[in-house]
């Protein structure tokens, strides 16, 4: 029916925008001190949000919107990833971790009017962290251990943990955990594809939405509890957002650059030269979470043996993909962890790309080289396979990098295309992936866990996750670490088992990290003072034009 | 007359049916389904349990037979079935992007119509030989073109570099403008193609030179007995281009970000929705055999000979 597939049509775009290059005309831009209130900001997205079921905010689409509609109980401090207060004015927590106590600041409302205390704050957080299996809501992979609310006063509210919880203070700060109206709360999963019906306290309202292509955001005037660390206070300067969905990077970029659109996102770093050149801003916030790495899945016999990963980890060079396939925006990894998140551990020495050092682990593990160059072991060759992800930068051209690299050493990797119709089913299968790109972004260690424990993302797709493919592999060892991170009290020894796990990760290689995956974005000359939460997650409360 | 028409009725159900059987087989062969695709995001943290629950309420642990039966019955009776993939019901999904498509669709039709009749036109009637000729090279020029790369230049060139219309954010008309285009251009060429050659043939038959000797002039045949016998042949090649019409609206509607049909049909193939593809394929299926079983009428009453052949065969 169609000339060409689908997939070719948008990588032939992406080849035609290179070779295009057309100069685009320039808006002029007024640089100018003082903030201007009104006006409208058009932001283009990538992709149209799903469910904005807070705790499905993860996804970059979602929040991008929730992150303006939605108010959090503490507020991050992207410069210094302190927790400071927002909705919440002040908490205290049980020296065990078990009980945290949050005082809530008067007056806030929801934009339906609904009053946002304590009551609203336990029916959020009962939600998040028990799921409702009626509505399809899921529990929040932010908050664990969670027990129960207890409504104190008015304005207290206070959480009882099953186990300590050290992570739980910070996850009240995140995209997950924006708190919404006990009337959006009573519906269910599905119905949350219409931000409309997502009522939160946030500097912005949503007020339509034509599904698919465009999302209005409008300013809430009575807006008047953004947190207190913020140089701005009151309403957000904008009058509107228009989220619009533009899915080609081309039109995006050119839209930009024309004077079009004002903020966009995804811009991938081959484009962001020509954005520089035309004098417009990037932004490259860090993700602070796992780094965009490649992971092994040991349940598969040809990756069980740890030589035979230490030999592809050395095998890999993260320095020549990086400065191949990225920009300075993208700094190459020295441990499983982003180097600006807590707890991270240098562990270069132990990343380096020696090439004798992985040709003779995997001699040594019984892999010998073949007359025709590949490597092989009683009559197998060692041949592996992974799906590119749809949606980490440039994922498919850093594989098949990265199998040319293990090519030299006799090991076959063979790249496929993400979006084909195999794709979910076969990554939950090791036998049929014992290779797979992943990350994730969160500024707390309990991110660790979130990227391992075969409860959570599970991607080494160990046994007793969502997978049934797996046969045999559990590490104990590593699920204990995980645990740990997760409900020990003292922060020096929680830190110290962030470093054990990296270690641990990176001495079984069962991941090799590669680059520091940042979020970027592009706005046009006259728009000023877009923030981003400590995860990348764009804010336009402060945000105004002086066009 | 009846007859025909009877006859044409019942390949057009034959046609549909085996559309929607077709399709249902295609896409139960792929591995996977649209619950696993959706649900099993490790970020949704299901248990299979929970996995088995949604499959039970979609029907699709159902075996294979029960659900085509199940299916084709609701289809039947106009139900399509619930969207896994953003959980409204299909017909909510259709009526929201079945009305941009035809919009869309409608006006590349009369478009590339208008486009096909003035090219043919020019390139007949121009003074120049060169001219004629480039004109006559240009259909097979625009076939050649894939729609993706006409509408991302159009919006280079028109939109970010020259700046007549606006891409984003546009007023009602201004965004159909570059889509209509787009989609215009690769079908108003075989239009002309076919105009051009069935316009020369028909000029070298013996009735035309008649009315030229009448002393009638060129235009003046051309606009009273040429043309009228030179659609008919357009008007059956019109009549397959609607798969075009339907391939070029996927393309289009991606790139300038619009809701259709077309993008409606690509999220769900990725998905493997099938309810809502299902549904596409039909809706399409329908559409073609309306519109050749149009052009087939219509024929008949432009061409008088089809309906004695017709006639004499039935």
């Amino acid at each position: 029916m169609t000339r060409t597939s689908l997939s070719l049509t948008r990588r032939t775009l992406l080849a035609s925008l290179a070779v295009m290059a057309l100069p685009a005309r320039r808006s002029v831009a007024l640089e100018t001190g003082t903030p201007v209130q009104g006006g409208t900001l058009i932001y283009l997205e990538q992709q149209p949000h799903t469910q904005l079921y807070p705790p499905a905010g993860g996804f970059y689409p979602n929040s991008g919107v929730l992150n303006q509609i939605t108010d959090k109980l503490t507020w991050q401090n992207p410069d210094t990833l302190e927790i400071e207060p927002w909705i919440a004015e002040r908490w205290e927590v049980s020296d065990d971790l078990r009980q945290y106590t949050f005082h809530i600041r008067p007056g806030v409302t929801f934009s339906d009017g609904t009053p946002l205390d304590a009551s609203a704050v336990a029916q959020n957080f009962d939600s998040f962290g028990l799921g409702n299996p009626d509505r399809n809501f899921r529990p929040s992979e932010v908050v664990n251990n969670y027990d129960r609310s207890e409504v104190l006063d008015p304005l207290t509210v206070r959480f009882h943990f099953k186990q300590p919880s050290p992570g739980f203070l910070q996850g009240t700060s995140v995209i997950g955990s924006g708190l919404v109206a006990p009337a959006t709360l009573a519906r269910s999963f599905d119905e949350l594809g219409d931000a409309t019906l997502v009522v939160g306290s946030g500097p912005f309202v949503a007020a339509s939405q034509t599904t698919g292509t465009e999302l209005i955001l409008r300013v809430r005037e009575d807006y008047a509890w953004g947190p207190k660390e913020l140089p701005h206070q009151g309403r957000a300067l904008l009058d509107e957002v228009r989220i619009l969905i533009v899915l080609e990077d081309s039109v995006r970029i050119g839209a930009l650059l024309s004077g079009q659109a004002d903020v966009v996102r995804q811009i991938q770093a081959y484009d962001e030269p020509q954005i520089s050149a035309a004098g417009f801003n990037l932004y490259a916030p860090p993700t602070r979470g796992i780094n965009n790495s490649v992971v092994f899945r040991p349940d598969n016999p040809l990756v069980a043996d740890v030589r035979v990963r230490r030999a592809l980890l050395h095998g890999t060079d993260t320095a020549e993909i990086v400065a191949t396939l990225f920009s300075g925006n993208y700094p190459r990894a020295t441990s499983i962890l982003s180097s600006q998140a807590q707890g991270y551990v240098d562990l270069s020495a132990k990343l380096a790309h020696d090439p004798e050092l992985a040709a003779s682990l995997l001699d040594e593990a019984g892999w010998a080289l073949g007359p025709d160059g590949l490597r092989q072991k009683d009559g197998t060759a060692l041949v592996l396979t992974a799906y590119e992800s749809l949606p980490q930068p440039q994922n498919r051209a850093a594989l098949q990098l990265i199998a040319q690299q293990w090519a030299r050493l006799g090991v076959t990797l063979n790249v496929l295309p993400g979006d084909a119709g195999s794709a979910t089913v076969d990554n939950l299968d090791p036998a049929k992936t014992p290779v797979s790109p992943a990350m994730v972004g969160r500024a707390d260690p309990d991110v660790i866990k979130s990227q391992y424990y075969p409860a959570n993302r599970n991607v080494l797709l160990q046994k007793g996750g969502v997978s049934q493919e797996v046969d045999s592999f559990v590490d104990d060892h590593l699920n204990g670490l995980l645990e740990g991170i997760a409900s020990e009290i003292d922060p020096a020894k929680r830190l110290a088992l962030v470093a054990e796990a990296q270690e641990y990760v990176v001495d079984q290689a069962y991941a090799i990290p590669i680059f520091e995956e940042p979020q970027v974005f592009a706005s046009a000359p006259h728009v000023h003072d877009v923030a981003f939460e400590a995860v990348g997650r764009p804010s336009f409360y402060r945000t105004w034009k002086s066009a | 007359m009846t007859t025909i028409v009877l006859h044409r009725l019942g390949q057009a159900v034959l046609v549909l049916w085996a559309a929607f059987t077709l399709s249902f087989l295609l896409v139960q062969m792929m591995p996977g389904d649209a619950v696993l695709i959706r649900f099993l995001d490790p970020n949704m943290g299901m248990t299979p349990e929970d996995i088995a629950r949604i499959r039970a309420f979609y029907g699709s642990d159902q075996p294979v037979v029960q659900q085509y039966v199940f299916t084709a019955w609701s289809f039947l009776r106009g139900d399509f079935g619930y969207s896994v993939q953003s959980g409204v019901p299909v017909w909510d999904e259709i009526a929201l992007n079945l009305p941009p498509t035809l919009t869309l669709a409608g006006l590349a039709v009369l478009v590339a119509g208008a486009l096909a009749v003035v090219l043919a036109w020019a390139a007949t009637l121009s003074p120049f030989g060169w001219l004629r000729h480039a004109l006559g090279a240009l259909p097979a020029v625009m076939i050649s073109l894939p729609v993706f790369w006409i509408g991302i230049m159009l919006v280079q060139v028109v939109s970010f570099r020259l700046g007549w219309v606006s891409v984003i954010a546009p007023g009602p008309w201004e965004r159909l403008v570059l889509p209509v285009l787009t989609l215009a251009l690769p079908i108003a060429a075989p239009l002309a193609r076919v105009l051009l050659s069935s316009i020369e043939r028909i000029e070298r038959q013996a009735f035309v030179t008649v009315a030229r000797a009448k002393g009638l002039s060129r235009q003046a045949t051309l606009w009273r007995h040429v043309l009228g016998n030179a659609a008919l042949p357009v008007l059956a090649v019109g009549g397959l281009l609607l798969g075009e019409l339907v391939a070029g609206a996927v393309v289009t509607e991606t790139v300038f970000g619009m809701n259709g049909l077309g993008r409606l049909a690509e999220r769900s193939v990725r998905t493997q929705d099938i309810a809502v593809l299902q549904a596409i394929v039909v809706i399409s299926a329908l559409g073609f055999v309306l519109v050749n079983l149009a052009v087939d009428l219509v024929s008949i009453v432009l061409d008088p000979r089809i309906r004695r052949t017709r006639e004499a065969l039935a």
